[in-house]
């Protein structure tokens, strides 16, 4: 059972990471752009068991920081994503009407972006990554949340229905 | 019921935090093996990059073109029209024709600067998500590139060679917070850093505090120790606006660089160094102004009325 829940995991991660940076980073989006591996991940924690969101977390962070394109030393990504994914499934297992209601889901997500991203800023500078302006910051900050509010309502879905499909859960959204 | 934790759960997250601070201190402190994991990473990610590049070209700038879409509205509203294959045709044409246009202009300026180099397609935008600014080309050590050598476009600077694989390479684009740049003002040849703010505009700060900077000037790479990492002679920028606050120990300046970093379709890696220095023969030409016709009316006063009575 273990094993089918890994294996069917490591691929659907695989996969939507492969989506993230062959394809959605190729386009230009205004303001910021969006991660649809993030909000993966993000949506994996928030249907999941604080354990299971923390190992999320572990392998969508180890798999951020594996990208070229990625500024911060390797293991900064790992870190953020395995507070913010257990973070996201503690709050809301246990609590069936918050995970059942998408709304609740959406907002979750939307905050652990942000979250994350401001996360991602205070450790870097503490770590000494140079950061740019602070207009162009707020730009990516404000534009990223604005994305992932708009696509996570059409992902959310389809990645409930993954979830249910990997741990054989009956719930989806 | 809210979730109470264990300590089993309490054991797991300590174990991942500690996994991921022992990440941290091995990256910081230069460990291979995890340049390796990126290394090995990008190898594999490379050939689905570049078939994501085939499937996203017709649309990549579309976000970009919808800001300008009340110009192109009658060209898109004429090509709605058209079949889908036409219009698939049509666009990758454009697109050849493009890059054609850039590779033709980076082949002028590579060869008035006597720089060998050898060109590249993009095959990949690095992600916002982590504030950098780079991207990725479709050659790499296989075709002769190497780390830190200077990368141009027809408009001027890209960035350099931050990492390379076999078949790609990374590059930092000089639009990146982290990166610092050598740069000499044309003419008067005054020297300053350059160092790029996350946007098309950098910030220039003037080494020498006597220098005056004025809007227009245009900026040059100052070149390195044997040419790596920057050859001297490429066109950065130029000055939008100076700093004269009377407290400053050096004078500053907005910059806005020649390269439109969004825009990037293909980009050259400069392999060989000119042997001398070009000085200012880089310089981009200024647009000349389309001069006004002047049109002279001549009126001949037709003979009064009653002189042809």
């Amino acid at each position: 059972m273990i094993t089918r829940q890994l294996s069917f995991s490591g691929l659907i991660f695989l996969s939507i990471y492969t989506l993230q940076e062959s394809f959605i980073n190729q386009v230009r989006f205004p303001g910021g752009s969006f991660s649809i591996f993030l909000i993966f991940a993000l949506v994996w924690s928030a249907l999941s068991t604080p354990e299971v969101g923390a190992i999320t977390g572990f392998s969508a962070g180890f798999l951020i920081d594996l990208s070229p394109s990625s500024s911060g030393p390797v293991g900064q990504w790992t870190l953020i994503l395995i507070l913010i994914c257990f973070g996201i499934a503690f709050l809301g297992f246990g609590d069936d009407k918050s995970r059942g209601n998408p709304i609740t889901i959406v907002f979750l997500v939307v905050a652990g972006v942000f979250l994350a991203e401001v996360s991602f800023l205070i450790t870097g500078v503490l770590l000494g990554v140079n950061l740019g302006s602070f207009t162009q910051i707020l730009i990516i900050l404000f534009g990223m949340s604005i994305w992932t509010l708009l696509i996570t309502p059409f992902t959310l879905p389809i990645f409930s229905r993954l979830h249910a499909f990997t741990f054989d859960t009956g719930s989806r959204i | 019921m809210r979730y109470g934790g264990g300590n089993r759960s309490r054991l797991l997250l300590i174990i991942l935090i500690v996994s991921s601070l022992f990440l941290i201190t091995l990256d910081l402190r230069g460990v291979q093996v995890l340049d390796g994991l990126r290394s090995g990473s990008q190898t594999v990610l490379s050939p689905f990059q570049r078939a994501g590049n085939t499937v996203a070209t017709p649309f990549k700038n579309f976000f970009s073109d919808i800001t300008h879409l009340g110009r192109t509205r009658n060209q898109l509203e004429q090509l709605r029209a058209e079949n889908f294959n036409l219009r698939t045709k049509l666009i990758n044409r454009k697109n050849a024709d493009a890059q054609l246009k850039k590779y033709k202009s980076m082949l002028d300026l590579a060869g008035t600067g006597d720089f060998k180099i050898l060109s590249a397609k993009v095959i990949s935008q690095g992600s916002s998500q982590s504030f950098s600014q780079s991207l990725t080309i479709d050659a790499g050590s296989n075709s002769g590139i190497r780390r830190n050598m200077t990368v141009i476009c027809d408009a001027g600077l890209v960035g350099v060679v931050k990492e390379v694989y076999p078949n790609s390479a990374l590059i930092l684009l000089a639009s990146d917070p982290s990166f610092r740049i050598g740069v000499r003002i044309a003419g008067t040849q005054q020297i300053g850093i350059l160092s790029g703010q996350g946007s098309r505009k950098a910030v220039l700060q003037l080494i020498d505090n006597q220098t005056t900077l004025s809007v227009g000037d245009v900026l040059l790479a100052r070149g390195s120790q044997r040419n790596r990492p920057f050859v001297p002679g490429v066109p950065v920028g130029t000055v939008i606006a100076v700093d004269n606050s009377a407290g400053a120990v050096a004078q500053s300046a907005s910059v806005k660089f020649y390269t439109n970093f969004s825009a990037l379709g293909v980009v050259a890696v400069v392999v060989g160094a000119p042997k001398t220095d070009p000085r200012d023969a880089l310089v981009p030409a200024k647009p000349r102004p389309t001069p006004i016709p002047t049109i002279t009316i001549l009126v001949t006063p037709s003979p009064s009325p009653s002189a042809t009575k």
